[in-house]
């Protein structure tokens, strides 16, 4: 890993038209239909997008992680470093998760377990990845929480996730995640349950961790600030599928999907003139029954008649910047 | 602004104890969640209450929709104390100050049909004839942008962003004066949050009514409030009218708060303040300014003198030393 810094054009994860879907008995719900994009090594690829969109579904797909009982991916490919992990058995499955590709949820609370201390859930995945004796575990344990910024990390080490504070669990959980070396880390809103200056404190670790390792970082997350702040390309979301993707600056100055241009336009901003604010009138689709068009087209103030028809190919629209949407068809 | 502002609330203080045993339980210490805080709503005017979680911010709220005795200081509607209210009184009360919470998932009773849950706020206070109650539950969906005949189904039938707007009918339905919003977009997606903000914007320029918007994102409060107050453990630490205050942040606390807000921008300088460590417990908040543990500007006279909040411009008050007088 590293060698891994600079590179930023090897390819570490691709997923090609996944599709995952819930089978329950009032019918299939098409939680993710059709999902693509490549991860670069040493880069931070934003995926944002509403509740229900299928972004947790997506992370959790990437990682085989997904909630038994009808969830299963049904199409495509996730290959991490050239290998299709959705067709490993569980045992090798189990040797990348947490080594080569890790996760980060939302809520610390409930990743971390209660009834052990830090320490030991720390020690436990270092001890995974490198095995070794106790004293040396140890100081690895106490070296992995100073990184992450935590003060008096003996002393903490012997504490249970309880004693800590949110932004502080948040932290550990990241120590753990570091300690397996990954390539490839999916972050799943890790900062929305934490205040705003905690959050920037989070976002400022995890940058540097970051350039440290050169790890690949997928962040799913439903905050546009977040994503200028921290990542270089833009993945955004719609009902299942990816309508826009590009370098970050690019999405935010030529939003070209309808929809990447009304979610941007509804964001309150911090400076400028106060009016009224722009919405999206409608909801979105319910997953379980997609028409053959474009998903977004019932609320889409350019809809036409080809819109009804057929989900419109990806158009590229800029470098490295592609849409989904049949105005941007060339004639 | 008329000479009495509608909601008065003078030196307010709520502190609970902290105990530890049953039978001869002993007080171990005070949660300060609110120490001292003063400020007035007028009518028709929304008032912003920002901070961070534990700050006091939603203590307050509880206060003032009186679901909490204050330890010390007083809330005045119109002029009358609101706690120590019974009966007939109290009624009236609730009729005048309603409340919609962040959740709306469990702020609306599941087996109740939206049209039951709304008009059993006109039932409590004997608003009417059942005729005249069902007539006022459709013009008030009407109003939140629902269908009269969606007052049968239940609240399971519809979005986040729907429900919310039901909490808002239900809280409308006995022609309150004052709102208290405590975080009421914040559990929406983006899209939802807009239509939302501009939905209450609508219903205030309407009927002339009053909002406390609890929240702890500022780009809500930007668009919503006319008044901001900043508290950081249990106390205002910088008041003013919210366009001063977007353009000439005082308080270090403040500006460490603004800074922190990620905007939908990008190559944005990466030189935001980030203050160290967390909020100190308020069980035992630090000596003198409560800030001064944090800030980037501490003075020596931080640490043992508490500043007070003084008028820096017309209408923005600050507490800090380094404002005041030397």
């Amino acid at each position: 890993m590293s060698a891994a810094g600079g590179v930023k054009d090897e390819t570490i994860l691709e997923v090609r038209d996944l599709r995952t879907h819930f089978f329950l008995r009032r019918g299939v719900v098409k939680a993710v239909d059709g999902v693509s994009f490549t991860l670069r090594r040493g880069e931070v690829l934003g995926l944002v997008g509403e509740s229900g969109c299928g972004k947790s579904v997506t992370a959790l797909s990437l990682m085989r992680l997904l909630p038994k009982g009808g969830a299963r991916a049904i199409g495509g490919e996730v290959l991490l470093d050239g290998t299709d992990i959705l067709t490993l058995g569980d045992s090798q499955m189990r040797e990348i998760r947490g080594r080569k590709i890790s996760m980060i949820l939302q809520d610390p609370q409930t990743s971390l377990n209660p009834v052990f201390t830090v320490g030991d859930q720390l020690r436990e995945s270092i001890f995974r990845r490198a095995g070794g004796r106790t004293a040396q575990i140890m100081r690895e344990a106490v070296a992995a929480l100073r990184r992450v910024d935590i003060a008096a990390p003996e002393q903490r080490i012997g504490q249970y996730p309880h004693q800590m504070s949110g932004g502080m669990k948040q932290r550990v959980v990241g120590a753990i995640v570091m300690s397996g070396e990954p390539e490839v880390l999916i972050a799943d809103e890790p900062t929305t349950a934490l205040d705003v200056t905690i959050q920037l404190q989070y976002l400022k670790l995890l940058q540097r961790l970051q350039r440290e390792t050169g790890m690949a970082i997928l962040f799913i997350t439903h905050d546009f600030g977040v994503v200028a702040r921290l990542c270089d390309r833009v993945a955004v979301m719609y009902a299942g599928r990816i309508v826009e993707c590009g370098p970050v600056q690019e999405v935010f100055e030529h939003p070209s999907h309808p929809y990447t241009q009304a979610l941007i336009a509804s964001v309150p901003a911090m400076t400028g003139p106060i009016g009224r604010l722009t919405t999206i009138e409608g909801q979105p689709p319910s997953l379980m029954d997609l028409s053959a068009g474009c998903r977004f087209e019932p609320r889409c103030r350019h809809a036409e008649a080809r819109c009804r028809e057929a989900y419109p190919p990806p158009v590229g629209v800029g470098p490295d910047h592609t849409a989904d949407c049949w105005r941007l068809q060339p004639a | 602004m008329s000479a009495e502002p509608l909601l008065t609330v003078e030196r307010l203080r709520k502190h609970y104890a902290v105990t530890k045993g049953i039978l001869f339980a002993r007080t171990l210490g005070h949660v300060k969640a609110v120490d001292d805080i003063s400020f007035t709503i007028a009518a028709g005017e929304t008032l912003g209450l920002v901070g961070e979680s534990g700050c006091g911010k939603t203590t307050t709220s509880k206060l003032i929709l009186n679901l909490e005795e204050p330890t010390d200081g007083r809330i005045l509607l119109e002029g009358k104390p609101i706690h120590g209210l019974k009966g007939e009184a109290l009624r009236e009360f609730r009729s005048q100050v309603q409340a919609v919470f962040q959740d709306p998932w469990s702020s609306l009773n599941p087996r109740m049909t939206i049209g039951r849950i709304i008009a059993e706020s006109l039932i409590v206070i004997g608003w009417g004839t059942p005729g005249k109650i069902e007539e006022r539950v459709r013009e008030l969906l009407r109003q939140v942008g629902l269908r009269p005949e969606q007052a049968t189904q239940y609240p399971h039938e519809f979005s986040g962003g729907q429900r919310q707007r039901i909490a808002l009918a239900s809280a409308l339905a006995s022609r309150p004066k004052l709102i208290v919003l405590d975080e009421p977009v914040s559990a929406l997606d983006v899209s939802i949050r807009a239509q939302m903000m501009n939905l209450l914007k609508d219903i205030q320029a309407r009927d002339k009514l009053a909002y406390l918007l609890v929240a702890h994102d500022l780009a809500t409060v930007r668009h919503m409030a006319d008044r901001t107050a900043v508290m950081y453990l249990g106390r205002i630490v910088e008041y003013a009218p919210t366009k001063t205050l977007f353009e000439d942040v005082r308080h270090p606390y403040t500006k460490a708060l603004f800074s922190a807000v990620l905007q939908a921008r990008p190559n944005q300088p990466e030189d935001e303040i980030v203050l160290p460590g967390e909020v100190p417990s308020p069980l035992n908040p630090p000596s003198g300014c409560r800030f001064h543990t944090r800030c980037p500007f501490v003075m020596a006279r931080c640490a043992v003198e508490e500043p007070r909040l003084r008028e820096v411009s017309p209408g923005h008050q600050v507490a800090c030393h380094l404002y005041q007088a030397a």
